[in-house]
């Protein structure tokens, strides 16, 4: 009857609620895509399409911007937070789909990913809540969706530690739960990242602000 | 008979009209409330108001849009932030958009997600102009600039006159008396648009006549405050007479005079209006054509008559909105000895202050030098005698910071450097 729980927990309950996430997904992207686009006129500058190479190459150079050069501390743990995320999501595909690949090393090696995700989040948190430029603009899904994040580090560090069913179980029900509230949460902004750094590109890329200009 | 619609209708109508996708995705979950872009505005660098930070400013629009568009307004608003626009809320947009930021896009090249801020914020403006709460000044110079188009002929005369003044202005300062100021030229290859002011027209002349250059000037003024206002008719309006004037003229180039705005509306946003596109002329800034003239020899020039030390400051609207970094430094490298670099530049520069309409607003003057610190202090910071800026607004917020931070340096134009650093092929001068 466990056994069946776990199984249950493990592929059917995923498989819903990542169907229920991608089809809000595409909602919000068919909503968003309805929507009038003002595009640039003026004659190109500089080259749009590099313009967007470069804007999300951006991300991964942190001496590309002011705000992550002087404060490469907080680039340092945007890195590690989004690694963490990114072992935790993976985990949710490796262990019920790829049991193979889940060797003890590579399991503790993801622990780890996420364990440093865990401890950048807590910082993240305590920032939010002490740092007054960011407690002003903050509202309840912020704190939330941070804390929620820390609950899936939580539950997915032990759940690779331990291997055990128990935390099994609970790690694919809170990933189950997670998968059903980002779609409404600021944990959504990767979907309007993607869209924003093709919007930056093609301006500052077609005006020839970065990337280089045209001769 | 139709109920009148209430300001806040109204209000909520117009944020309607121009929610794009762009728009969308700026006030959308983007943006995480991470607080990189914080110090990243002038604003806040000078004052450590958290309230007027890039985002927190941002927030006041974003929450009343989520009100409209997240998928939580109707069962947990407040979980998001979103919030039903009031009155009291379009006051504080003012403060907002209007006199806490002057869109020098600064937050949003420093934003790791891509937040375009000064979009959110400029949607705000033109929803106040839509309700009549925008800052009457920028309504009456957008208006005046209109209405000079309706009244052309009683200017006329009296700016034939000014500009024959001008000439003969000229005519002694290069010792030619055949040396012209064209106005109404057809055929020319530049129609030049300069602002209200001798000081835009006399070291272009100038350098037109060393370059013997085809060029004419028309009626109108570059200046168009109707950008300021985010208001597309009025925005339209101003450039329309500019582009209409290019067309009768049958000119090559129109060649916009060093000023920020009006480069970047003829440039970039004017495209986005006109269905008649593309043009049968481009649209250049003098910076680039003084870059030519020097690069290709057609003027020459002698750094040692610009014996001082010069900083550039790059004017956002030419620099980080239009991506003109290369040509003003070009130009500084042949027409002076001692370029020193402010930290940081190009796209990195800090706002003068004065962007974004604000130095043509007296009642706000306190912010605006308050919010000029950081320039100052990247000024001082170079010791240089001199700081160019080719951008109006600019010169005349540098001159005010210049004088309240007792910096004690000579304000520039790129034009009247590049005039006095012109060898006349006569070798008169």
């Amino acid at each position: 009857m466990e056994d069946r729980f776990l199984e249950f927990v493990k592929f059917d309950l995923q498989i819903i609620a990542l169907s229920v996430f991608a089809l809000l997904y595409a909602l919000k992207v068919y909503q968003l895509m309805k929507l009038p686009w003002p595009k640039e006129m003026g004659p190109r500058r500089g080259s749009e399409e590099l313009g967007v190479v470069y804007s999300f190459a951006w991300l991964f150079f942190p001496w590309s911007m002011s705000s992550t050069t002087q404060h490469l501390g907080r680039w340092v743990e945007f890195a590690l937070y989004h690694l963490g995320a990114g072992a935790a999501i993976l985990g949710t595909f490796t262990i019920p789909f790829w049991p193979a690949i889940m060797t003890r090393p590579v399991s503790l090696t993801m622990a780890v990913l996420v364990i440093g995700g865990f401890i950048v989040g807590a910082i993240k948190l305590a920032r939010r809540i002490l740092a007054p430029e960011l407690r002003v603009v903050s509202t309840p899904d912020d704190y939330f969706s941070l804390a929620a994040v820390e609950v899936f580090f939580f539950f997915t560090a032990m759940a690779l530690i331990t291997e055990a069913r128990g935390w099994m179980i609970a790690y694919f029900l809170i990933t189950a739960a997670f998968l059903f509230y980002v779609p409404f949460s600021k944990i959504s902004h990767y979907v309007y990242w993607f869209f924003a750094r093709v919007f930056f590109g093609l301006r500052y890329g077609r005006r020839g602000i970065i990337a280089g200009k045209k001769a | 008979m139709e109920e009148q619609k209430t300001l806040v209708e109204q209000a909520k109508e117009e944020l309607e009209k121009r929610f794009s996708r762009t728009l969308a995705v700026a006030a959308s979950n983007l943006c995480v409330h991470c607080g990189l872009c914080v110090d990243q505005c002038h604003y806040f660098v000078a004052t450590r108001d958290p309230h007027i930070s890039p985002v927190a400013k941002a927030e006041q629009v974003r929450r009343v849009v989520k009100a409209e568009h997240d998928w939580l307004r109707r069962i947990f608003p407040w979980w998001t932030g979103a919030k039903e626009l009031t009155e009291e809320d379009l006051d504080k947009w003012v403060e907002a958009a209007f006199r806490n930021c002057s869109m020098c896009q600064r937050c949003v090249v420093n934003c790791p997600l891509g937040v375009d801020t000064p979009l959110v914020l400029a949607t705000a403006r033109g929803v106040l102009t839509a309700v009549g709460k925008a800052p009457e000044i920028l309504v009456q110079l957008a208006d005046a600039a209109i209405a000079r188009e309706e009244n052309l002929e009683f200017f006329k005369d009296f700016y034939l006159e000014q500009i024959k003044e001008l000439e003969a202005e000229l005519q002694k300062k290069v010792g030619d008396p055949e040396a012209r100021i064209p106005v109404d030229v057809e055929g020319a290859r530049f129609l030049y648009v300069p602002l209200s002011g001798a000081h835009t027209i006399m070291p272009a002349a100038e350098i037109f006549y060393h370059a013997g250059e085809s060029w004419t000037l028309s009626m109108f003024e570059a200046a168009n405050y109707g950008i300021f206002l985010n208001d597309p008719v009025r925005s339209k309006r101003i450039t329309e007479r500019i582009i209409r004037e290019a067309e009768r003229l049958k000119v090559q180039e129109i060649i916009i005079t060093e000023c920020g705005h009006a480069y970047a509306v003829s440039r970039w946003e004017a495209p986005k209006w006109f269905k008649d596109q593309p043009w049968n002329f481009r649209v250049r800034s003098i910076l680039e054509v003084m870059d030519e003239y020097i690069q290709t020899g057609r003027i020459q020039v002698d750094p040692a008559r610009n014996p001082f030390s010069v900083t550039y400051h790059d004017s956002c609207n030419l620099g980080r909105n239009s991506g003109l970094f290369d040509e003003p430094r070009r130009i500084l490298a042949a027409c002076v000895e001692d370029f020193r670099e402010m930290t940081p530049n190009r796209e990195r520069n800090y706002c003068c202050g004065g962007g974004g309409g604000l130095v043509a607003i007296p009642e706000w003057q306190d912010i605006r030098l308050e919010a000029g610190k950081p320039k100052a202090d990247q000024i001082r910071a170079t010791g240089a005698e001199a700081v160019v800026a080719s951008c109006d607004n600019c010169r005349h917020q540098l001159g005010e910071i210049n004088e309240h931070y007792g910096l004690n340096v000579r304000v520039m134009g790129m034009a009247e450097l590049v005039a006095n650093a012109i060898v006349p092929k006569n070798g008169k001068k």
